[in-house]
């Protein structure tokens, strides 16, 4: 399964019509095929960054299924959707992406919910790394084995967990690139974060943010909340 | 078919290092299948924009090829030479395109791509990407109408671009709306004159040209100056 990932600068006017155009158009028609679902839509949280930012994420079966809905928004039934959409933002920067080996799965492409149930919104930290030159392999082997560990470990500093763990795919992004899907569980964590130094043995060495400095030293995080509609919460 | 576009950020102490590997290890590579090859590795002309940024299109017969190769890079029998490319760059940038309905290029005999890095010539390019702020549709039929047409009239001493290829980014594999133009440079002298002409395509002034008509759908384009290595398979 690969994932395409979009970040969409929404126009601000059309906000409500861009998100209808997603939970009315884009997801049930995904679900008529066997190709495609709509995964996540998110908001980006006001207050945490640019303004008018939704995150898309729509799994596929593979590159081949991948290709078969891009040409149906090129020149099929879904052209008059994206020429739509061209009218409800300003752009839209996608990536196709695969999980890391130890990333956690979303269970199975056929159960992924396709129906607008709708749900307590839920927070999420998507954090996007970039590796230094030559370093990709090492940092996510790193990630793996002791980041992901320390969000399960008492006394975490984060109460949130990696529902995906993915990498973009050469030709379809930039590269190297990780980016880490992580659900809060509880916001209280998040606001230490945000209005407190970090602790110093936090940053001491032999701890995570100390050594995965040798790995890379630049990355994003972006608070996005779920859709109250999204399939995944 | 499906061309995968793809913009290094290159170490400049390990440019000739990383070329090396794309000429030697990367093309050969490719080669020993027949669903892929490298079409062009292009130096964008220093002078003209960055330093050490390196332009490749790689052809596929189908986006399958495509998904191979990349699992081949990350965790196959590529990854220890794309370990390498990516040690001698900052960053690369990829998108994944298909020819627009009215591009010269469609398709590409795979098996007719030279891969023994053969020297030649080496040419230019302007690759021209446009970013349009109305329907990206709209945007490729004015490039039929308005610039293809036109620019296919032009009679041969006064031509400056030979459009060779037209792209649009697939779905999710870049920024939409964004379009490709790939132009041969066919004349020098005329380049030098448009570098250096201090007309300006006054709207007003210009009803009814590309200029002013394009416009109206897009104020944001960027041209980039690519210059083809000599061993380049198509120049």
């Amino acid at each position: 399964m690969l994932f395409v990932h979009e970040v969409h600068k929404v126009v601000g006017k059309a906000a409500a019509q861009f998100e209808d155009a997603y939970r009315n158009r884009w997801m049930p028609t995904l679900a008529e095929g066997s190709d495609a679902r709509l995964v996540w839509y998110f908001d980006l949280a006001h207050g945490s960054g640019l303004a008018y930012r939704a995150v898309t994420v729509t799994a596929v079966r593979d590159a081949a299924a991948w290709y078969r809905l891009a040409e149906r928004v090129k020149s099929g039934d879904l052209q008059a959707w994206g020429r739509d959409l061209d009218g409800l933002q300003h752009d839209a920067v996608g990536r196709i992406m695969t999980p890391l080996e130890w990333s956690p799965t979303l269970g199975s492409f056929d159960d992924i919910p396709t129906d607008p149930a709708e749900h307590e919104p839920t927070m999420y930290m998507e954090d996007t790394m970039w590796p230094f030159p030559g370093k990709v392999r090492e940092y996510i082997e790193a990630a793996g084995n002791v980041y992901q560990k320390s969000l399960g470990a008492e006394g975490s500093q984060m109460q949130m967990h990696i529902e995906l763990a993915l990498q973009t795919m050469p030709g379809a992004g930039r590269y190297p690139e990780v980016t880490l899907m992580q659900k809060l569980s509880s916001l209280a964590p998040l606001i230490r974060l945000l209005t407190q130094d970090i602790p110093s043995e936090v940053l001491e060495p032999g701890s995570w943010m100390h050594e995965a400095l040798e790995l890379r030293d630049q990355w994003r995080s972006k608070l996005l909340r779920t859709a109250v509609w999204s399939p995944f919460q | 078919m499906l061309f995968m576009h793809e913009t290094h950020k290159v170490i400049g102490r390990q440019a000739a290092a990383f070329e090396a590997i794309y000429r030697s290890e990367w093309m050969e590579s490719l080669a020993k299948g027949e669903d892929a090859r490298l079409v062009w590795y292009l130096n964008h002309a220093m002078g003209s924009g960055p330093a050490y940024q390196v332009v490749t299109i790689t052809a596929f017969s189908d986006a399958a090829a495509w998904e191979t190769l990349a699992q081949r890079m990350l965790h196959g029998d590529l990854s220890e030479l794309h370990s390498r490319l990516d040690a001698s760059r900052y960053e690369v940038v990829g998108k994944l395109l298909t020819p627009v309905y009215w591009s010269a290029l469609q398709e590409l005999d795979l098996g007719a791509i030279p891969t023994d890095g053969r020297e030649h010539d080496l040419s230019v390019f302007m690759q021209d990407t446009g970013w349009p702020d109305a329907p990206l549709d709209e945007y490729i039929e004015l490039w039929d109408h308005d610039y293809w047409h036109f620019m296919r009239q032009i009679p041969p001493e006064r031509m400056l671009l030979d459009i060779q290829a037209c792209f649009q980014v697939s779905h999710g594999s870049g920024i939409r709306p964004e379009a490709i133009l790939m132009q041969k440079i066919v004349n020098f002298s005329t380049l030098g004159n448009l570098l250096t002409s201090v007309e300006v395509h006054d709207p007003t002034t210009w009803p009814g040209s590309y200029m002013a008509k394009g416009l109206e759908l897009r104020d944001q384009w960027e041209s980039k100056l690519l210059r083809t290595s000599s061993w380049s398979p198509l120049w």
